[in-house]
Parts: C-alpha cells; sequence; structure tokens
C-alpha cells in the first residue's frame, strides 16, 4: 500500500533495486549481444559508402545507391539470386516430405533394439561437419570413386559427376538427404508419438489398415508440426544452404550452384574484395530474409499455429 | 478375415523393416567406403572400390598423415578453442535463458526483443569483419570462441527447461534471503542439468566441427582447427605444409584419394565413437525444443 504514495519515479527505482541481481545477467547476456550482433548491423551503413579501410566505416565517404545500381546490372548477381531461390524451391519439393515419409515408417518399425539402432544411423550425420560429408561425397562421386565403378560395370562411361551440370543440384538434394533426413525425423517422430492412443484404438474397431491410420490419423495430428517447419523453410529462402555447397561446387557447375552467400563470399574474399559493394549484397540478402521470415511466422500465428520462435 | 488381416499386416512390417536397415545401409556405407579407402592399398582399391573389406591392410596413410601434415596441431588447437569457448558459451547461454525465463523486471520486454531480434535480422559477413578485425578478434582462438559464444536457438531451450521449474522453490529461496546470483547457481541450475548436459554436447559438436569462423578470421596456419585442416588437405591445398598431392609426387608410396580418406576419418572418428553414446542427450534437446520457443 505504501509504495503508491512514492511518485512514479522512485517507485521504478525502488523495482529496480528489487530486481537489481537479474541485471547481472542481462549484461551479460546483452554485452555479446550488442557485440557481435548489433555491432556488425551498424557496419551496415558501409552499403551505401565507398569503403576506405584508412578512413574507417565512419569516415568513408557516402555514395547512395552507387552499389545497388551497379548490383542490379550485374548478371552475375542475378544468377546467384535466380539459384538461390530454385535450390530453395527444390529443397521444399525434394528434401521436405522424406523426413515425414521416414518417421511415419520409422514408427511402425517393430523392435525396440532395432529401432534404436536405426535411430542412431539415421541421425548421425547431422553431427558432421559438412566438410567432412562433402569430401565423402566427392570420395564417392568422384571419378575414381563407387559410383562410377558401378556405372563402368554397367557399361557407361565413368565421369566426375560433381562436374555434371545437369546432375548437380540432385546431387545437392540427394546429398542433403544423406545427412539431415533422419535429425529432421525426430523431431516429426517426437510429434507422432504424442498423439493420443485412443484414436488409433477407435480407428482399428472402424477396420482401419495401417496405410488408412497414417493418412486420417497420424498425419492430420503432426500438422502443427508440420506447418512450423514448413513455413521455417520457406522463411530461409534467401539461405539456400551455404556450407553443403560452399564444399561440394567447382568452376564447372559455378552457373547453377552459385547462390547469394557464395556470391558474397567469392566476390569479398576471391576477386574483388569492394568491401562497401560486398555490404550491399549482404543488407539485400538479410532484407529479404528478415521480411520473408517476420512475414511467414504472422502467417504462423494468424493460422492458429505456434509460431516460429 | 480377420487373421488375413493380421497377417497382412506382419508381411507390411518386415517390408518396411527392410527397407528401412537398407536405408540406414545406405547412410553408412559411404562412411565405411571412406574407412576401407583410407586402410587399402591404392592397387587394391582402384581395382575394386566397392569392396566389403581390403585384403591387405595398411596404415600407411595415417602414418604419414601425422608425422607429414598439421592435422596434430588441428586437434591441439580444436581442442584449444573447445576449453576456452565451453565456458563461456555456457555462461551466456544460461544467462540469456535465465533472463528470458525470469517473470516480471523492469525493461524484461525491451532485453527478450534485443535477444530475438537477432533470429530474424542480421548485420552479415562483411560488416562482421571489419568490426572482428577492429576489436582485435581475428587471428587469435579466443575471439573464435568469443565470437561463437551466443547461440539464441540453444537459449531458448535452456529457458524452456526453466519455465518447467515451479516458481513456488524460486520464491522460497527468495524468502529466505538468497540473492538472484544464489538462486541461478543453487536452484535453477541445478533443476535444470539434464538440459544443460544436451546444450554442452550441442556446443561442443559445434566447437568440433568450426571450420567457417576459423577460415575467415584465422589467417595463421598455425591457429587453424581440425575441420580446416582437414579442408585445407581434401579440397586443393593451400598451404605449401600440407600440400598432399605435392608429397604424394614426391613419395610415391601414398596416394592422395587414401590419405584424403584417412583425413576424414581422423576428424569423424571421436564423433562416430561418441554418438552412439550421447544420442539420446542430443534427441532430448529437440524434444524440448519441440515444446515451443
Amino acid at each position: 500500500m505504501d509504495t503508491y504514495r512514492y511518485n512514479k519515479k522512485t517507485r521504478l527505482h525502488k523495482k529496480l533495486f528489487q530486481h537489481r541481481s537479474i541485471y547481472f545477467f542481462v549484461v551479460i547476456s546483452l554485452a555479446w549481444y550488442v557485440v557481435f550482433c548489433y555491432g556488425p548491423m551498424y557496419g551496415l551503413v558501409l552499403a551505401f559508402k565507398d569503403y576506405n579501410a584508412r578512413l574507417g566505416i565512419l569516415g568513408s565517404k557516402f555514395v547512395g545507391f552507387k552499389h545497388y545500381e551497379y548490383l542490379f546490372s550485374e548478371p552475375e548477381f542475378w544468377t546467384a539470386l535466380r539459384n538461390t531461390i530454385t535450390i530453395s524451391f527444390g529443397r521444399i519439393i525434394i528434401e521436405f516430405p522424406v523426413p515425414i515419409l521416414l518417421a511415419l515408417l520409422l514408427n511402425e518399425v517393430r523392435g525396440k533394439g532395432y529401432k534404436r539402432v536405426l535411430q542412431t544411423t539415421y541421425t548421425f550425420p547431422h553431427f558432421l561437419s559438412w566438410v567432412v560429408v562433402s569430401s565423402v561425397a566427392v570420395n564417392l562421386l568422384g571419378s575414381d570413386g563407387v559410383i562410377n565403378s558401378l556405372l563402368t560395370h554397367l557399361g557407361m562411361k565413368s565421369h566426375n559427376l560433381l562436374s555434371n551440370r545437369g546432375a548437380f543440384r540432385s546431387i545437392l538434394y540427394i546429398s542433403n538427404i544423406w545427412k539431415e533426413s533422419g535429425w529432421t525425423a525426430i523431431i516429426f517422430l517426437a510429434a507422432i508419438t504424442a498423439v493420443s492412443n485412443e484414436q488409433y484404438e477407435a480407428s482399428i474397431i472402424d477396420g482401419a489398415n495401417r496405410f488408412q491410420k497414417a493418412v486420417y490419423i497420424t498425419l492430420p495430428n503432426i500438422r502443427p508440426t508440420i506447418v512450423v517447419m514448413l513455413l521455417l523453410a520457406i522463411g530461409g529462402i534467401m539461405n539456400a544452404g551455404f556450407d553443403q555447397i560452399f564444399n561440394m561446387y567447382n568452376p564447372t557447375v559455378l552457373k547453377v550452384s552459385d547462390i547469394i552467400d557464395t556470391y558474397i563470399y567469392r566476390i569479398t574474399f576471391q576477386t574483388s574484395g569492394d568491401f562497401g559493394f560486398s555490404t550491399a549484397v549482404g543488407l539485400f540478402k538479410s532484407l529479404v530474409n528478415f521480411i520473408l521470415l517476420f512475414g511467414f511466422d504472422r502467417l504462423a500465428k494468424r493460422l492458429g499455429e505456434a509460431g516460429l520462435f | 478375415m480377420k487373421e488375413g488381416s493380421a497377417r497382412k499386416t506382419d508381411f507390411a512390417t518386415i517390408i518396411i523393416s527392410v527397407f528401412m536397415g537398407v536405408w540406414g545401409f545406405a547412410i553408412l556405407y559411404p562412411y565405411y567406403n571412406a574407412l576401407i579407402a583410407s586402410i587399402a592399398p591404392q592397387k587394391e582399391y582402384m581395382l575394386n572400390p566397392l569392396m566389403l573389406f581390403p585384403r591387405t591392410i595398411t596404415f600407411d596413410a595415417y602414418r604419414f598423415l601425422l608425422r607429414g601434415t598439421n592435422i596434430m596441431l588441428g586437434y591441439r588447437n580444436t581442442g584449444i578453442l573447445l576449453v576456452l569457448g565451453l565456458p563461456v558459451s555456457m555462461l551466456i547461454c544460461t544467462s540469456t535463458a535465465y533472463v528470458m525465463a525470469r517473470k516480471h523486471y523492469p525493461g524484461k520486454k525491451i532485453v527478450n526483443f534485443l535477444i530475438l531480434f537477432t533470429m530474424y535480422f542480421g548485420g552479415g559477413l562483411i560488416p562482421l569483419y571489419i568490426l572482428m578485425k577492429e576489436i582485435r578478434l581475428t587471428n587469435s582462438l579466443a575471439g573464435i570462441a568469443l565470437l561463437g559464444a551466443g547461440n539464441t536457438f540453444y537459449a531458448i531451450l535452456v529457458r524452456n527447461y526453466m519455465l518447467t521449474v515451479p516458481d513456488e522453490l524460486e520464491e522460497s529461496a527468495r524468502i529466505d534471503g538468497a540473492s538472484e546470483i544464489t538462486v541461478f547457481f543453487r536452484v535453477i541450475l541445478p533443476l535444470t542439468t539434464p538440459i544443460l548436459a544436451t546444450v554442452i554436447l550441442f556446443f561442443t559438436v559445434d566447437k568440433w566441427n568450426e571450420w567457417f569462423n576459423v577460415m575467415i578470421f584465422v589467417r595463421d596456419s598455425k591457429l587453424w582447427t581440425l575441420q580446416v585442416i582437414l579442408r585445407d588437405i581434401v579440397f586443393s591445398s593451400t598451404s605449401s605444409t600440407s600440400n598432399v598431392s605435392a608429397m604424394v609426387s614426391v613419395e610415391k608410396t601414398y596416394y592422395a584419394q587414401g590419405l584424403k580418406m584417412a583425413a576424414i576419418v581422423l576428424t569423424m572418428a571421436p564423433v562416430m565413437m561418441i554418438y552412439p553414446f550421447a544420442q539420446r542427450y542430443f534427441v532430448k534437446g529437440i524434444l524440448v525444443g519441440a515444446v515451443k520457443g
């Protein structure tokens, strides 16, 4: 009661004092976010400047939209943007359903021990880096590799599949399924195990078979999980998988595999080194990414789903 | 009728089990093949890369790698990154989680916004690169450890778990005169150990697999982590000390592919050996995360 007699300011002081030690943790946490997340955001102003290392970020000269004018007239950028979107949609169409299917099938496997062995096998490549996984893929697909050995046995000519423009994107999809689908399946499997047993029992009485149970009970029940994962995938369209592509692509397949992130890397560290221009490309990507993520998060909430974060 | 459908179900179970087994084999085989390539003599492997077991086994590739390349240095640097990185990562991650889990304090909304906003928007690579240079964190493993210390996803996992700690426990500790810091260390952390174990494992794997930041921010090849050295060995070498192809042509007894595969095996062996035992902690992690962030 007494507190109400204080004016607002003293009340805030008192409240801050009361909670003072939580700010110990706030400071530790925010210190990191301010330096490593918000610090770089300040550097985004370079997108409108000609960066000169001697003058620093502040001192460099403003050039307005010069970098963007150049960027939008650059065919390599359009190729990268097109590839990014194509590969992302390819992933959604080809890769996205696989973990759902795996989870449905894994749910049907009997025998606890066998199931556990399968789960361990499926999920472990998720914990390897793309450096390792693509090295293994290169070994497999190279001209001396297993796949080519199989092809020659079948009477076909051996060639390095990673330099084959027609095959490269399929290789991206397949190797990503190979690495990640098992891990993502666990998320769906968790949703499946949460489905109540009563529904299944009722359906058995109605004479539903295994397939019908999966389609009419399991799938509708895990729909919220599927929707969130799908929105997350669509929201992340601007990231088409840098780690994977960077470790697998080569100049021969650049035309079909160069994405925004690899483009930024190349123009910054391998060719021009114009930081202002590179920042401009990065800002373009971040903005589109932000709009997509924010939009799809809103959409998820409007559809009555949990939202992304 | 009923019997028939039961038999049909059994048949379906067998088909599914076999299919899943084949899928598991397809996942493992490439890694197994890499292992075979690393211990088989070149002639044998080239003749039949599909073999399940080589007739002669040679560890020459491993001997060469340990002697002639920086791979031991890579192990050391990755170890340093783990020792430096894990404590800071856990400090920042648990602090962030606690700040998000704690109810009502002045400024909570702003703090939460500042943390979550970074999941939607970032400054991108080049501003970060300039910043790292300006605050002199390039060319140092401590810099890489600091840069990789925060992880909002993991913080949300921990926060979700913290939310399950009953309020009464905290309240009674506070009534007993415990400070926020005591409550955090004596009440909250002990009750969240299962998820902390999971997050420690996640961070460990991330640091073991760290390559991009090291490649970008560390020029000095004496500070490269295992993954970066593996990259250097497998994809056209840049540093002269570990230029495998050049060394192969000099020594002749080794072949490039075998050496590369041996390097891969050395890099992934620790993960492969620990993973079967640690698996349940990882899985628990996403189960908690699936509750909703």
